[in-house]
């Protein structure tokens, strides 16, 4: 029998924070905790420019690059004197400044091109600049995001790289019936509590309540999102939480909640586990992906398929 | 419509668009493919190719613009080396010495657009000198307008 949410009774209420906590869940959960830091990494925009070209460039102005094993377009940034964000290939859109693991949920889709694609939480607008290369400006991106400030730096970034299949609107994704559209793959990049390897502050300024809260706005966002997809279209759920109520606990709840399956797929990481703090989960949450921080951040990754009513 | 193709005809070059396609958005100019037009109505933020906007009467192009003008061989230009690129982008106006080329030497005033060695589009600016008859190596030939080091500073 499937439990629908984890409620750790044992630990008080003002016990459910800082780092020994947190540490303890993640030790729970298979995982030593250590202090890593991710290498940066960027992201050649192919339809920009030729990967073995703008390596060349960046290598003659003394910027080392290592091939990320598990990424089509993606490099490690091993040495470099300067800002990778102000050279003139950056500028010139040729390549994205992308964290490793932040570039596998749009690396899941199959058969981008001519789609009609929902990016649901988009800015500040890497993966939907992602999208947009993967199309190669073929079919149309639909992005959302609720902030001034973030909208305007995921315009600019569409407008750095040269992406002319987006249109981006200032919305909440709970408002996307508005639009009356159904979309054929969606990416929902979910708002999450984030993670330690990519905020310093990050124990000192997170409890289980802010994961609650996040998990259950996840959740709303989840279901709307499913509303909005086409039958036997593809929605990528990703967070960069560790928590599993962000996670996989979210992904058992749309499993038997909002008629998704997940679906198989081959990239980094680790299978997600089905025994979550003894609560036993859907067996196909093994086709999703935890991401431990080391060379990447923290990351968490499942690829859904709406059945067919 | 008619001040994007005045603003072309400045680099010597008329520009086709499709005014169909062109959408304005709060004096912001936009051109869209015939999917995305069929969703402009709706109250969008940014969509398609930006091509400009206008602000106290006077046209700000967008890259994508400028590269639309850059595709035409006969537009005003110039090809600069690596040292005046960095410089440029910087926001810096460029010198005689870090002028690797040009379509043809060009009168006092009128506008040009800066390409680097790879022949990518930096951004343009408007011409202070002939180069051709200027022997200073650290004169201004060129008066920089806009360039693409614009994308980090207008997020300052």
């Amino acid at each position: 029998m499937h439990k629908s949410s984890y409620e750790p009774h044992a630990y008080n209420r003002w016990l459910m924070s800082g780092k020994d906590f947190f540490v303890q869940r993640y030790e729970e959960l298979g995982w030593n905790y250590c202090g890593c830091k991710p290498i940066q990494a960027i992201r050649i925009n192919v339809a920009n420019a030729r990967k073995a070209e703008v390596v060349k460039r960046l290598e003659a102005k003394g910027i080392r690059l290592r091939r990320i094993p598990f990424l089509e377009n993606g490099y490690w940034v091993s040495e470099t004197k300067f800002s990778v964000g102000a050279t003139p290939e950056y500028l010139l859109g040729l390549y994205s400044i992308q964290e490793a693991a932040a570039q596998i949920p749009v690396s899941l889709f199959t058969e981008l091109k001519h789609r009609t694609v929902l990016d649901a939480c988009a800015a500040p607008g890497g993966k939907t600049v992602q999208l947009a290369d993967l199309m190669q400006n073929t079919g149309m991106i639909v992005a959302l995001d609720v902030e001034k400030r973030r909208i305007t730096a995921l315009a600019n970034q569409l407008e750095r790289c040269h992406a002319k299949n987006a249109i981006v609107y200032r919305m909440d994704v709970r408002q996307i019936s508005k639009l009356n559209m159904r979309f054929d793959r969606l990416l929902l990049d979910a708002p999450c509590s984030g993670n330690f390897a990519a905020d310093a502050n990050w124990f000192r300024r997170r409890t289980i309540d802010d994961v609650r809260r996040n998990a259950e706005l996840q959740r709303e966002l989840l279901a709307e999102a499913t509303e909005v997809l086409t039958d036997d279209g593809e929605l990528v759920y990703s967070t960069c939480s560790l928590e599993p109520e962000e996670n996989e606990l979210n992904v058992d709840w749309a499993i038997r909640t909002l008629g998704l399956r997940t679906e198989q797929i081959e990239c980094y990481g680790e299978k997600a586990s089905t025994d979550i703090f003894g609560g036993r989960l859907d067996s196909s949450l093994e086709n999703c992906r935890r991401i431990w921080p080391r060379e990447t951040q923290g990351f968490f990754v499942c690829k859904f398929r709406k059945r067919v009513s | 419509m008619e001040q994007i193709s005045d603003f072309a005809r400045q680099f010597n070059v008329s520009i086709g668009i499709d005014e169909s396609l062109v959408v304005e958005k709060q004096a912001r100019y936009f051109l869209l493919n015939a999917r995305l037009k069929g969703l402009a109505s709706s109250d969008f933020f940014y969509a398609g190719t930006y091509l400009g906007k206008f602000k106290n009467r006077v046209f700000f192009p967008s890259f994508a613009l400028l590269n639309m003008i850059a595709e035409r061989k006969e537009a005003n230009r110039m090809i600069i080396n690596e040292k005046a690129e960095w410089l440029f982008i910087c926001g810096r106006d460029l010198f005689k010495q870090g002028i690797v080329s040009m379509v043809d030497p060009k009168s006092k005033g009128t506008y040009t657009l800066i390409l680097n060695k790879q022949g990518e589009c930096l951004g343009f600016g408007k011409i202070m000198a002939n180069s051709a008859q200027t022997k200073d190596e650290h004169a201004v030939i060129v008066k920089n307008v806009l360039d693409v080091g614009d994308f980090l500073r207008r997020e300052r």
